[in-house]
């Protein structure tokens, strides 16, 4: 069970450069398979990446686009710009949209993850037709993200079939409220998201499940552990490599989420609002609706950064689970 | 075991990741079928070059046309329009792009930055100045008299094909988006009103649309009047009319000062959105877009609506090939200039100009192309074919054979457009999001509908303009 760690063996006192010497000796062809696509990725990831941070710190506009790389040093003044300056309308913007971006991986995350975790455990049990419901249960991710936009697009609409539901049939409401402007916007993106992200998370746990043994939660039965009992001593912990891997997976996909946003506000073109602004719809508009360049890529560095932060404390919340092997 | 199921779990969502990048890449998948077809299309002209009965042989070229979606099969509609030119001329081949409005302006620009790109490019109006600056297009000066010059075509379009203050011109009006209204001529009767004076100015067409407000056609009441609000692509587009017509303007004479938040632009903005604040436009109609709000005409849910050339060739469709010709609205309506606010009348003037790429290595042949499709028969040909107004002033004249176009046509005497300038784009990025804001208000979802408000989006949107200017 206790894998040897290189690193931390008293034994293994050598330098970092002949443990890489020997593993390169030893793994010799396994590297040479690795190159192309190492390469690959320094030519279609690092590279552009570098470029990036090299024009958030240019003024690169529409003027000085020709000139690309060579276009005026602007120093750190997009960043000032960005984290300071209170009268840039682009930082106000920017405020609504990291909000409303806070708010809306948060909610997505944990709905989506509960969701799928039930679900996943309801589909785990035999029962006649078990084939055809998890294959039902698959189609909202089927359908593209941005038909999702545009179809809750058309369902959102105050005389839509939402509101129709609601209101005329279900009577929750007594009038019908506006979804896509105002500040029931956020709900108007998050559902659909939800909607359209439960099967992935659920078809995941579901491989989760069927790996942990039946014979534990036998023998926790006789034990006489209850089903709460056996769901957070046996069900919870074993599933937790799965968790930390969806719940990374979640955050990035929500933090950088576009389509369905952008599809059910002017197909693009308009503007979701303050209460629909994500970070990654307000870059998009900053960078190729501004057509300030080098701002838009002072914001995306940024965003960056605060994402590997992110990582680094998801990282340190589940390194056991990903280590232990 | 543990590291097995890892990889097994990893490996099943890399798979699931697979299959949603797919998913999402189907939209640019036409595109490439755009171009596959343009090549062979192109192919087919290719061979017949031997049977060449033409003059002197010519050398073979091939050009490449970067367009945009203008109607639902935009590849194949620009070859059928470019047709007769190709039969004439088998030395040409023509490749044809499609690109989307969305990713176009980025397409553009690398193209325009790295000098690689097409020969023919279809630039909106408001590009053209934009991408003239960026030295991406070259100066046609000297060769648009061979399409007639100015004189040619509609003021407020021709305009934009230069930069204001300079002299240079950078393209040729290819086809014109202009906008009129709309309305239901059997709602209109049975409100007793007469369409020749109803729509005359802004105080007939607010009693217009209260007499028509409730109207009852086939069992269905009407709303007078079916406005888009934020959530669409013509925001800016959809008020700047009731502000010149208000006697407003965007900018100052010399395109240094924005001057549409002053009292005379914000009346034009409170008589437009005081129609839905006053009941004559249902809100709801405010949460939808332009696409949206003509679905509604069509069906009959709204009685009046501000469209353009494109919803004329939809009446005339066929069900079967995507039109709404089978519905009551498709046999009863007519077309109307805006009304004249205090300061006459006035509509936005927009659509697409041709361009030659500064790259291109076949200037000459794709003036060539550029002369045809801005010939008279070509004019009509691809006006037909994509329902948009064509650009040419006799052309469009010619059209005026039908009521409905006739009226369309008149409305484009009253047009006028932004101001051409490079900065142009960004301007209209933030009047979109402000403009947006004043639909909230309108809707009543956000603060309390009056001048102060209102006139606070317009000046926030000021200062970003001019600071857009300035920068």
């Amino acid at each position: 069970m206790e894998a040897p760690r290189v690193a931390e063996s008293p034994k293994t006192g050598n330098s970092f450069g002949t443990r890489f010497k020997k593993g390169f000796k030893e793994y010799r062809v396994a590297y040479l398979f690795i190159l192309p696509t190492f390469l690959f990725m320094i030519l279609v990831h690092i590279f552009p990446m570098i470029q990036g941070i090299v024009m958030s710190f240019l003024k690169l506009n529409q003027f000085t686009l020709s000139q690309y790389l060579n276009a005026p040093f602007a120093g750190v003044k997009n960043y000032f710009d960005l984290l300071f300056n209170e009268s840039n309308p682009v930082r106000q913007g920017l405020g609504f949209a990291l909000r409303n971006t806070a708010i809306y991986s948060v909610v997505v995350t944990v709905s989506v993850m509960v969701i799928g975790l039930l679900v996943a455990m309801l589909l785990n049990r035999d029962f006649p037709g078990r084939g055809i419901a998890r294959a039902a249960m698959l189609l909202p991710w089927v359908v593209p993200s941005y038909v999702v936009g545009v179809l809750w697009g058309f369902m959102w609409q105050k005389e839509g079939i939402i509101n129709h539901i609601l209101v005329d049939i279900l009577h929750v409401m007594a009038d019908k409220p506006f979804w896509l402007i105002g500040q029931n916007t956020i709900w108007a993106i998050i559902i659909p998201t939800v909607w359209r992200s439960w099967p992935f998370i659920m078809v995941v746990f579901l491989a989760g499940l069927q790996t942990i043994p039946d014979d534990l939660y036998e023998a926790a039965k006789i034990d006489g552990a209850g089903r709460l009992r056996q769901f957070f001593t046996i069900t919870l912990p074993m599933l937790k490599p799965v968790i930390a891997v969806q719940l990374l997976f979640q955050i990035i996909n929500n933090v950088y989420s576009y389509n369905i946003v952008a599809m059910m506000f002017g197909n693009g073109s308009g503007y979701p609002g303050e209460w629909g602004d994500l970070l990654m719809t307000a870059l998009t508009r900053q960078t190729f609706g501004y057509w300030s360049f080098g701002v838009g890529a002072a914001a995306s560095f940024i965003l960056m950064g605060a994402m590997l932060v992110v990582v680094g404390i998801w990282y340190r919340i589940f390194r056991s689970e990903l280590r232990a092997e | 075991m543990s590291k097995k199921r890892i990889s097994l779990i990893m490996l099943s969502m890399m798979l699931m990741v697979g299959m949603f990048l797919s998913a999402c890449g189907s939209s640019g998948g036409n595109n490439g079928a755009g171009n596959q077809n343009g090549g062979a299309a192109a192919n087919e002209t290719d061979k017949n070059t031997n049977n060449s009965t033409g003059d002197a042989p010519k050398e073979d070229v091939t050009l490449t046309a970067w367009i945009m979606p203008n109607s639902p099969k935009p590849d194949k509609d620009f070859l059928t329009a470019m047709k007769p030119y190709l039969d004439q001329n088998p030395n040409v081949k023509l490749n044809v792009t499609v690109l989307d409005w969305g990713s176009a302006w980025t397409k553009i620009t690398t193209a325009a930055t790295s000098g690689q790109g097409p020969d023919i490019l279809q630039l909106g109006t408001t590009w053209v100045p934009a991408i003239a600056a960026m030295n991406g297009i070259e100066d046609l000066t000297d060769l648009v008299g061979e399409v007639g010059g100015a004189e040619n075509y509609l003021p407020a379009s021709w305009k934009t094909t230069m930069i204001d203050g300079k002299s240079e011109v950078y393209g040729v009006p290819w086809f014109v988006d202009a906008r009129a209204l709309f309305y239901r001529t059997d709602a209109l009767a049975q409100a007793g009103l007469d369409p020749a004076t109803a729509f005359k100015d802004w105080d007939t067409f607010k009693e217009t649309l209260s007499k028509l407000n409730g109207t009852e056609i086939e069992g269905q009441t009407m709303t007078a009047f079916g406005v888009p609000g934020k959530n669409d692509w013509n925001v800016p587009h959809n008020i700047f009319p009731w502000i010149w017509a208000a006697g407003g303007k965007v900018l100052n004479d010399d395109n240094t000062q924005v001057v549409f938040n002053d009292k005379t632009a914000l009346d034009g903005v409170m008589y437009y959105t005081g129609l839905a604040n006053e009941g004559l436009v249902d809100k709801a109609s405010l949460e939808k877009n332009s696409s949206q709000i003509e679905s509604d005409f069509s069906d009959g849910k709204t009685a009046v609506m501000v469209s353009g050339a494109w919803m004329i060739k939809n009446f005339a469709t066929p069900e079967e090939d995507g039109g709404v010709a089978g519905k009551t609205a498709a046999k009863n309506y007519g077309v109307a200039a805006l009304p004249a606010g205090p300061a006459g009348s006035s509509t936005f003037i927009g659509g697409s100009h041709l361009t030659i790429f500064k790259g291109s290595k076949h200037k000459e042949a794709a003036w060539d192309v550029i002369k045809f499709l801005s010939g008279d028969e070509a004019q009509l040909e691809y006006s037909k074919l994509s329902g948009q107004l064509p650009a040419k002033k006799v052309v469009m004249d010619s059209l005026k054979a039908d009521p409905n176009y006739k009226a369309l046509v008149e409305a484009t005497d009253y047009g006028m457009s932004y101001p051409s300038i490079p900065q142009w784009g960004p301007c209209e990025t933030a009047l979109v999001k402000y403009f947006g804001n004043i639909w909230d208000i309108v809707a009543g979802v956000s603060g309390t509908y009056n001048e102060e408000s209102i006139q606070k989006q317009l000046g926030d949107a000021a200062n970003e303009v001019n600071a857009i200017l300035n920068q």
